[in-house]
């Protein structure tokens, strides 16, 4: 095999370095209007008055729309709570108020800030704490009447609460009663913005009454659900075309400038408008990371085994709820870590607030849980004045082990096999002080999930004996598809990766897929592809045999040749089997659809669940060595080590690229980035407050793949992308932890905190 | 309107632009050369980074009318697709660039330092990319399609 495993260039590469690569806001069409919206300065209010009347007749103007004039179409990941634009009442600052399409965007921009608003402010619930009181207003004073999606059918909620989870098994109060020991700690983190360098964008038109829309979404299927429900018409009058996506990280899953460029469209009779958010206002209505609070009581029985555990969570949707009510759910499965506690009662909560709604980032609320769970361990261990790595190993799970769902899990070992990678590559030697320089080491290990939900793929032979992919993923940068699923292909296909094509998506043409989420691309799609080329292979095999000599029984495909195996060297190239089949009735076509089997789990298990079981596990264990400057508070990594099970390398380089970069997210996450909220608003609105890692800041990471083939994965391929921004916070605060000596239990640790921690 | 009379990329041009335009609109609203891209218009995030008279600035700041009698060089008078720049092949090569918003910018300042510094070490390098954000890559695939170049010994490649 030479293209599994293999680092071959990315196909999008020479173009991306070139600059050549076409974006959003690179296309333009005939016509095109420019669009802006007027978002809310108030936090929560009421609209007395919108005055669009002067905006109207400005020089330039095309359209102004409002939600008077929109219909009020509700959309959403899992509840339908979201309209385009405030009706009467405004949920958060940022909310969005009209928005107006103009034939230059200064004009546009001239016209919106003509509109006069008059809102009257009402008392906001900017904290959880606020939602969550007795008498707390009702953020959705309608949520009863909210249609919900399918996948929210088992969501549990009241109120304020968007989604909760309640697992309450026998025996944890017993458990505690007997208990020796018991160790508890409260958590928390603060909200982290994706930063993609391309701001949301996107370009709708109406021809032939349907609505046309391109963007650098990751989720095209996902845009085309959301602007139906928006815009009230059929699924299948909404088109949605991919582009080159300029990173998403969890932000371009939904709606954001699409549903803004269709209506404007709408309303000027179908000419293209064009929408770009600014930077601070892609910041104020990103579906940032959620803020959250989290508490964990273990019960320690006499000889320091954990015997039950308590934990409880509580997450900010903020005003809508994307995906965020969803995140308890996969709280629950993670909340015992991969260790065997007994039994763990879990109650998690996603609150709406008056605050930007949050959604999904990297790993969703994995990085919290994991922060939680993994220095809650520690803090253990040093209860009990044991090596932290030395307890993990104790109660780690064994191979068959079951999860709090009931799940079996049957490679449990691969995570003891990545603890002892990173313990051979950064032996933990215990805290050290050089003059004003405190060092420590810190870890974490776990098992992370490969989303299962279903893509699919068509490969089409061309008349040059190339092979056209269709397909409705779009490669988010990830590599996912432009490495991942073009080597896939090559491998099954006996070619180069130069003979695929990848083409961007297209929900007219591909089939369905669920979206680059969840480190599922690879996994699911390249599954699907060896299931299209299963069925193109019989169909070129089938034209072939009539090309070829007598006795041509078994077939393969060999450098775009298929050759005859044991006739000399009887073959026929592609393109030939090509135009035979054109003139044989036959289609060259194979098509495949994947979706993960779900595994056995208990049912009633929790109640809530929206997510019963996890799919394709992956294994990891993260060290990292720190130095905190005790003078500054500064921390600066010295060493990172990560050893992560992948399934089987596609690509190695792309997957150093995953890691590498998903832990400079990690340590942004536990050591800079800061999305502080003030009464509703936040204080950082743009990328010189907003403290992203720069190069200075990253060690190079030192990586160990551990390969473990996954019997269903596409060359035994598993998901890469996600877990190493999960484990990272809760390596880096335990090395923090470990360099001062002091616990840390918030998120991020800014210098402050460990200059307060020295001095206390 | 004012008359702007520059060099772009090896060419003279003549365009007529706004009075507070800026070189990035300029260049592509008016050139449509479009790989300088607009991620902040704030001069942070130096995806617009274009070199004027072989030095980088942020194109989203930079007035066009300041430009007038200069050489400007883009993205796209580096190297192309199919005639890449040994940097821009460093880069593909090893695999230093994901969704690929931030990398033409990258591109234009490592070029710089190499023009200035042709043997660059890690921390060169690195502080050549503190004006650039990147969010996919985490850098070090960056630093190591530089390295290679440095040493001359191209990787292996």
């Amino acid at each position: 095999m030479t293209n599994i495993g293999s680092d071959l260039p990315r196909a999008d590469g020479w173009d991306k370095v070139a600059g050549k690569s076409q974006y959003t806001v690179d296309y333009s069409e005939s016509g095109m209007l420019h669009g802006c919206v007027l978002r809310s300065p108030v936090v929560c209010g009421r609209i007395v008055r919108v005055d669009v009347e002067a905006a109207r007749s400005m020089p330039g103007v095309r359209a102004v729309v409002t939600a008077t004039n929109v219909g009020n179409g509700r959309a959403g990941m899992l509840v339908r709570d979201q309209t385009l634009f405030a009706d009467r009442e405004i949920r958060h600052h940022g909310e969005a108020i009209a928005a107006v399409a103009a034939d230059t965007l200064a004009q546009a921009r001239a016209a919106r800030d003509a509109i006069e608003l008059e809102a009257e402010s009402l008392p906001a619930l900017t904290t959880m704490a606020q939602a969550l009181a007795s008498d707390a207003p009702l953020v959705h004073p309608d949520w009863e009447s909210y249609a919900l999606n399918p996948m929210a059918a088992e969501l549990r909620r009241q109120g304020n609460v968007a989604g909760e989870l309640i697992a309450d098994p026998d025996g944890v109060d017993e458990a505690f009663e007997r208990a020796h020991l018991v160790v508890e700690d409260e958590f928390c983190v603060d909200r982290q913005y994706q930063a993609y360098l391309e701001p949301m964008s996107a370009v709708a038109r109406f021809t032939d009454g349907r609505c046309i829309v391109r963007t650098g979404s990751q989720f095209p299927y996902n845009i085309r659900e959301e602007l139906a429900a928006y815009l009230d018409v059929r699924l299948s009058d909404v088109r949605v075309i991919g582009q080159t996506v300029g990173g998403g990280f969890g932000a371009k899953l939904g709606c954001g400038t699409e549903g803004y460029a269709a209506v404007l469209s709408r309303a000027v009779g179908g000419r293209s408008v064009r929408v770009v958010k600014t930077r601070d206002e892609d910041i104020v209505t990103a579906p940032v990371r959620e803020n959250a609070e989290l508490r964990i009581r273990t019960a320690l029985d006499a000889e320091g085994n954990m015997t039950a555990r308590e934990f409880s969570c509580d997450m900010d949707c903020g005003a809508y709820g994307l995906e965020t009510p969803t995140f308890p759910s996969i709280l629950f499965h993670f909340a015992a870590g991969i260790y065997r506690i007994g039994p763990v009662r879990v109650h998690a909560r996603a609150v709406y607030t008056n605050t930007p709604p949050t959604g999904a980032f990297r790993g969703v609320n994995g990085p919290a849980v994991y922060f939680a769970v993994e220095r809650h361990m520690d803090n253990i261990a040093r209860r009990l004045n044991e090596d932290p790595m030395a307890f993990r190993a104790r109660h780690m799970l064994r191979d068959g082990d079951t999860l709090l769902n009931g799940q079996a899990l049957a490679d449990a070992h691969i995570a003891r096999e990545a603890c002892e990678a990173v313990q051979k590559s950064l032996p933990a030697v215990g805290a050290r002080q050089s003059g004003d320089r405190l060092r420590g080491v810190g870890s974490a290990t776990g098992f992370w999930v490969t989303n299962p939900l279903p893509g699919s793929v068509t490969i089409t032979v061309g008349e040059d004996g190339r092979l056209h992919v269709l397909t409705g993923a779009n490669d988010n940068g990830s590599g996912a598809v432009a490495m991942g699923l073009t080597q896939i292909v090559a491998e099954a296909m006996g070619v180069s990766t130069g003979e695929v094509i990848v083409g961007l998506p297209d929900t007219d043409l591909s089939g369905y897929d669920s979206g680059s989420q969840g480190s599922r691309t690879t996994h699911i799609v390249g599954k699907a592809a060896l299931i299209a080329i299963d069925d193109l292979k019989t169909r070129i095999f089938d034209v072939a045999r009539q090309m070829l000599p007598p006795g041509a029984n078994e077939l393969e495909l060999v450098g775009g040749m298929v050759r005859a195996v044991g006739i000399g060297d009887a073959q026929v190239p592609l393109a030939a089997v090509f135009q035979m089949a054109n003139f044989s009735n036959v289609s060259l076509s194979g098509s495949g659809t994947y979706a993960t089997t779900p595994p056995a789990f208990t049912p009633g298990c929790a109640v809530g669940l929206t997510m019963p079981s996890l799919l394709t596990p992956t294994y990891h264990a993260h060290r990292a060595e720190v130095e905190v400057d005790s003078v500054t508070g500064n921390v600066r990594l010295l060493r990172y080590v990560v050893a992560q099970e992948v399934g089987r390398a596609i690509n190695p380089d792309g997957i150093m690229g995953q890691i590498q970069g998903g832990i400079a997210q990690g340590i942004g996450f536990t050591l800079t980035e800061n999305l502080r909220l003030v009464d509703g608003r936040y204080l950082e609105r743009s990328l010189e407050a907003y403290r992203l890692p720069l190069a200075q800041d990253l060690p190079r990471v030192e990586v160990v793949l551990l390969e473990h083939p996954d019997s269903e994965g596409p060359f035994g391929a598993k998901g890469v992308a996600e877990p190493p921004l999960v484990f990272a916070p809760a390596a880096i605060a335990n090395a923090v932890s470990d360099a001062v000596g002091k616990p840390f239990y918030k998120l991020p640790i800014t210098p402050e905190d460990v200059l307060f921690a020295l001095d206390t | 309107m004012q008359q702007l009379t520059f060099e772009v990329n090896g060419r003279r041009e003549v365009v007529a632009v706004d009075v507070g335009e800026t070189l990035l609109d300029c260049l592509r609203e008016r050139l449509h050369l479009t790989g300088a891209k607009d991620g902040c218009r704030e001069g942070e995030c130096g995806a617009c980074t274009v070199l004027v008279d072989g030095q980088p600035v942020d194109a989203c700041l930079y007035p066009a009318l300041a430009c007038e009698g200069v050489s400007v060089r883009t993205v796209e008078g580096i190297g192309t697709p199919s005639e890449p720049s040994d940097l821009q092949k460093a880069i593909v090569e090893h695999a230093g660039l994901q969704c690929g918003f931030c990398t033409p910018g990258i591109v234009v300042v490592l070029t710089a330092l190499l023009e200035a510094v042709p043997n660059p070490g890690r921390a060169n390098i690195q502080t050549a990319l503190a004006g650039n954000l990147c969010r996919c890559t985490g850098y070090a695939q960056i630093e190591d399609a530089v390295l290679s170049l440095a040493s001359g010994a191209k990787d292996g490649l």
